[in-house]
C-alpha cells in the first residue's frame, strides 16, 4: 500500500521549532528529509546536509562568455565583416567596445542566474509535484514551516514517520500521496477537439477573406514623403550655388552644349566614325533602315523621327556612352571628341532630311 | 539594548501575524477595487487614450506634427525618454543597492518600486521608437544579418544605449519575476476559484517553497541584486553618453554620467514617495508602509539634491575655466535668455526646495512630501528639457539658431506618457501584490 505514497509532512509553528526538530528526525533515517517553509530560513540548508548553490560558479562563466561574445561580435562587425572608421581611429580599436560588452555581460550573467536557478538547479516548472497537492502546502506559503520524510526507492514506513513527526513537536502529520494518473484522453475527446480546431480556421479564413473582398486595402505607408516637414528637411543651412557640380562628376544630359565647333574636320571625324560603328544598325540617313536587320532581333531607332530631332546634343551623348534599350554602350570605345562629332554628324544628318527653306542658298 | 531615543524605529508598526500580512496583502487581487481606483484608472487610461492617439498621428503623419526643428531635434521626445528612465532608476536602487546594503526597510517597498521601474522604462522605450519617425524600421537598431551587408555602427553612444535600456528592461522584469514568485505561490495556495488557481499555479511555475529551492533562489537573488546595481549605474551613464561623447558645447563634459545617475534616482525617489504616500493611504496599508519608510525616502531625495548641486556647481565651473566662448554662451542661455526660466526653474525645484527636508518634520509630513515630489519630478523634467533644448537652440553658427516651440502633440505626448505609466501602476496594484510578503514575512520573526 506504500506504492504510492509521496511522504509524509508535518508542519511546525516557527523556524526554530523546525530547525529543533531536524535532527531527531534525521536520527531515524526512514526516507529523505526535506523542509518546506515560506520564506528562506537560514540554517536549514546546513542542517539538512544541503551543499552550496553553485550558482555563482556558473554564473562567473556565462558572464565571462557574454563578455567575449559581445567582443567578438563587434569587433567582427565593425573591424572585419564591414570595417568602420570613427573619429579617425584605427578600425580595429576596441575601447568603444566596452559598454556594450559590459551590458552583455550582465544580460547573460543575470539570465544565468535567474533561469539557471530556475529552470536547471530547481527544476521548475514543476506543476503536478505531489505536494502542491496537500493541504499542509497552503499552510506553508502562508506562514506554516514543514518538515517531510519522502519516501526513497519506492518504500516508506507510513507509521513510524508519522510517530518519529509527533514526538519532534509536529503541530499537524500529513499522509502525502502520489495524485492519480490522469485519465486518458478518449478518442472521443480528440475528435472534438480537432473539429474545433478545423471550424476555427475555416472562420478565421474566410472571416480574412471576407474582410479583404469588402475593405479597400489601405495604401501602404507613405515613408514620411507627404508631411509638412518635408520641405524644412530640405532646405540646407547653406544651399549650393545653382548650376554646382559634384566632385568626379561630369555632367553633360542637356545643361551643357557640344563642346566642339562645327567645321568641316569636326563633320569627316564624325562621318567616318559614324559609317564605321552606327551605320550598320541606324542605315547610311540614320532613318533607321539598317543594313543588318533579319540578324538583328529589335528595330533600330530612326533618328529622324520627331523624338530624335527634339533630342538635345548631351541626350544623343548619353545614348552613345550608355546604350539605350537595345542598343549597347559604345561610348567607351572612342574619344571624347570622336563622340561629339558623332553628335554634330548626327545633326547633319537630320538637318539634311528636313531642310526648311532657309537652308537654300 | 539601545536606550529609546537611539533604538530604530520598527518598519512594521503594530504586531502582525504572517497570516494578517496574507490577509492585508493579498486579497487585494481577489477583491474588487475601491471606488477611488476605478476613478484614478479612468483618468489615467483617457490621458493614456490621448497619447496613443497622438503618436498614430504621428506615425502616419511623419514626426513634422512636432515642434523639433532645426537645430532642435531633439526635443520632447528625448527629453521625455531621459525623465521616465531616470524615473526607473530608484526602483533598482531599492531592489537592489538597498539589498546589498541589508537595509531591511527596503521589503516593504521593493515590490511597489520595482514595478515602477519596469513600466517606467516601458514608457521611456516608447520615446526612441516614436522618435525614429519610422518606427516600423526599429529593427534595424539591432545587429542581423542583412542583404545590404551592413552592421549597426557599435562605436556611437546610440547603439550603447540599445544594448542598455534593453538589458535594463529584461533584467527588471525577471528580478522582479523571481521576487513575486513565492507570492504568486501564495496566492495560488489561498484562491477558491479553479481558473485563478490554474493561472497563478502556471505563473508560480508550480514554487512550493523547498529548503533546497530556497538556497538557490537565495543565491540568485543575491547574484541579481549584484548584477542589476552595475547595471543601474551603467544605464543612465550610458545614457548621459548620447550627450557627452558629442562636440555640442553644454553636453561635452566628464560629469555627465554621475550627474545623470543621481538626478536618476532624485526623481525616482520623488515618484516612489509620492506613489507610495498616496496607495498606502487608498489600500490601508499605512502600518505596512509606514511614515519611517517614507522619511527614509526622504533622506535619499535631500541627499540627491545636494548631489545634484554640487553637479550643477562642477558644470558651472568646467564652462568658466575652459575659457571657451561656444560653452560660455550655452552656459549664459541655460539661465537667461529665451528658456532662461526653465533652467532657473530646474535649479529651484532640484537644489533649493528639497533642502526643506533637513527637517525632520518636514520629512514625515504629507504635504510637504507631496510638494516637494511634484516640485522635484518637475524640475527634472526642466532639468532635462535646459540641457537638450537650451545646448541645441544656439549652436555654433549664429545662422542657425531657431526657437523651439512644442506643439499641441508634443504636449499630449507627454500627458500620455504619465497616463500610460499610471495606468500600468494602477493595473498592478490591482491583479498583483503590492508588497513581497515573503520578503516582510522573513523580518516579521526577528
Amino acid at each position: 500500500m506504500t506504492e504510492n505514497i509521496f511522504g509524509v509532512v508535518g508542519l511546525f509553528e516557527d523556524p526554530a521549532a523546525l530547525l529543533k526538530a531536524v535532527p531527531l528526525v534525521q536520527s531515524k533515517r526512514l526516507g529523505k528529509l526535506e523542509a518546506y517553509t515560506p520564506y528562506p530560513v537560514h540554517g536549514l540548508p546546513g542542517v539538512l546536509g544541503l551543499s552550496r548553490s553553485p550558482l555563482g560558479g556558473m554564473v562567473l562563466v556565462m558572464g565571462a562568455l557574454g563578455t567575449l561574445t559581445a567582443f567578438l561580435f563587434q569587433w567582427w562587425m565593425n573591424s572585419v565583416d564591414y570595417p568602420l572608421v570613427v573619429g579617425g581611429k584605427d578600425p580595429s580599436s576596441w575601447q568603444a567596445f566596452v559598454p556594450i560588452m559590459f551590458e552583455v555581460t550582465v544580460l547573460f550573467a543575470a539570465f544565468t542566474a535567474g533561469l539557471g536557478m530556475l529552470l536547471l538547479l530547481n527544476r521548475l516548472p514543476d506543476l503536478w509535484h505531489p505536494f502542491l497537492l496537500s493541504k499542509s502546502c497552503a499552510e506553508v506559503t502562508r506562514d506554516k514551516f514543514a518538515l517531510s520524510i519522502e519516501a526513497e526507492s519506492g518504500s516508506l514506513d507510513v507509521a513510524a514517520a508519522q510517530a518519529i513527526l509527533r514526538q519532534a513537536g509536529a503541530l499537524s502529520v500529513e499522509v502525502v500521496a502520489f495524485p492519480a494518473p490522469a485519465s486518458k484522453v478518449s478518442l472521443n475527446a480528440l475528435l472534438a477537439l480537432s473539429a474545433a480546431g478545423a471550424l476555427t480556421c475555416a472562420l478565421a479564413g474566410a472571416g480574412m477573406y471576407g474582410a479583404v473582398k469588402l475593405f479597400p486595402v489601405l495604401p501602404p505607408m507613405s515613408h514620411m514623403l507627404v508631411q509638412p516637414r518635408l520641405d524644412a528637411q530640405q532646405r540646407g543651412m547653406r544651399p549650393p550655388v545653382a548650376g554646382t557640380v559634384a566632385r568626379g562628376r561630369m555632367p553633360y544630359l542637356g545643361a551643357l552644349g557640344n563642346p566642339l565647333p562645327r567645321t568641316k574636320a569636326v563633320l569627316e571625324l564624325g562621318r567616318k566614325v559614324f559609317s564605321n560603328n552606327c551605320l550598320i544598325c541606324h542605315g547610311p540617313l540614320a532613318n533607321g533602315t539598317p543594313i543588318l536587320t533579319a540578324a538583328y532581333g529589335a528595330k533600330p531607332a530612326n533618328l529622324q523621327a520627331k523624338k530624335f530631332l527634339s533630342y538635345t546634343d548631351g541626350e544623343i551623348y548619353h545614348a552613345i556612352m550608355h546604350g539605350k534599350n537595345a542598343m549597347p554602350a559604345l561610348g567607351l570605345g572612342f574619344t571624347e571628341d570622336e563622340r561629339w562629332a558623332v553628335v554634330h554628324y548626327v545633326r547633319a544628318l537630320q538637318r539634311a532630311q528636313h531642310a526648311q527653306d532657309t537652308d537654300l542658298p | 539594548m539601545l536606550p529609546e531615543l537611539l533604538r530604530p524605529e520598527p518598519l512594521v508598526e503594530g504586531s502582525i501575524s504572517a497570516a494578517v500580512l496574507d490577509e492585508r496583502v493579498l486579497a487585494f487581487p481577489e477583491r474588487r477595487p475601491p471606488r477611488a481606483w476605478f476613478v484614478a484608472f479612468a483618468a489615467a487610461a483617457s490621458c493614456m487614450s490621448l497619447g496613443f492617439a497622438l503618436i498614430g498621428y504621428t506615425i502616419v503623419t511623419g514626426i513634422g506634427v512636432w515642434g523639433n526643428n532645426r537645430p532642435v531635434a531633439w526635443a520632447f521626445d528625448i527629453i521625455n525618454f531621459v525623465f521616465w528612465i531616470g524615473i526607473g532608476h530608484a526602483g533598482t536602487l531599492i531592489s537592489a543597492i538597498l539589498f546589498l546594503f541589508r537595509a531591511r526597510w527596503r521589503n516593504g517597498l521593493a515590490r511597489f518600486a520595482e514595478a515602477m521601474t519596469i513600466f517606467a522604462v516601458m514608457t521611456a522605450g516608447l520615446f526612441p521608437l516614436i522618435h525614429l519617425g519610422r518606427p516600423w524600421l526599429a529593427y534595424w537598431l539591432f545587429p542581423y544579418p542583412n542583404q545590404r551587408g551592413l552592421w549597426p555602427n557599435f562605436r556611437s553612444p546610440l547603439m550603447w544605449d540599445v544594448f542598455a535600456v534593453s538589458t535594463y528592461f529584461s533584467v527588471s522584469i525577471l528580478f522582479w519575476y523571481l521576487g513575486l514568485l513565492p507570492d504568486l505561490a501564495s496566492l495560488r495556495d489561498r484562491t477558491t476559484s479553479r481558473a485563478r488557481r490554474i493561472l497563478y499555479t502556471i505563473l508560480s511555475l508550480g514554487w512550493r517553497g523547498s529548503a533546497g529551492h530556497w538556497r538557490h533562489y537565495e543565491k540568485a537573488y543575491l547574484l541579481l541584486a549584484g548584477l542589476a546595481t552595475g547595471l543601474v549605474l551603467s544605464v543612465h551613464s550610458v545614457v548621459s553618453f548620447d550627450f557627452a561623447v558629442s562636440v555640442v558645447p553644454g553636453w561635452h563634459m566628464t560629469i555627465f554620467p554621475p550627474y545623470f545617475v543621481v538626478g536618476a534616482i532624485f526623481s525616482g525617489f520623488a515618484m516612489v514617495v509620492l506613489v507610495l504616500a498616496v496607495v498606502r493611504r487608498v489600500m490601508a496599508l499605512e502600518d505596512l508602509i509606514t511614515l519611517r519608510h517614507l522619511e527614509l525616502g526622504n533622506k535619499v531625495i535631500l541627499g540627491c539634491s545636494c548631489l545634484m548641486g554640487y553637479s550643477y556647481l562642477c558644470e558651472a565651473f568646467t564652462a568658466w575655466y575652459s575659457m571657451n566662448p561656444y560653452i560660455h554662451h550655452t552656459f549664459l542661455q541655460y539661465i537667461s535668455g529665451t528658456y532662461g526660466w526653465a533652467g532657473w526653474l530646474a535649479i529651484a525645484c532640484n537644489t533649493l526646495v528639497p533642502q526643506i527636508f533637513w527637517l525632520r518634520r518636514a520629512r514625515r509630513s504629507l504635504p510637504v512630501m507631496a510638494i516637494v515630489g511634484v516640485a522635484a519630478l518637475a524640475g527634472m523634467w526642466f532639468e532635462r528639457f535646459t540641457i537638450i533644448v537650451i545646448s541645441l537652440y544656439h549652436d555654433f553658427l549664429p545662422s542657425s539658431w531657431l526657437v523651439y516651440k512644442p506643439t499641441f502633440v508634443d504636449y499630449g505626448i507627454l500627458l500620455g506618457s504619465f497616463g500610460f505609466f499610471f495606468t500600468c501602476v494602477l493595473l498592478f496594484s490591482r491583479v498583483l501584490p503590492v508588497i513581497a510578503t515573503s520578503e516582510v514575512k522573513g523580518s516579521l520573526h526577528d
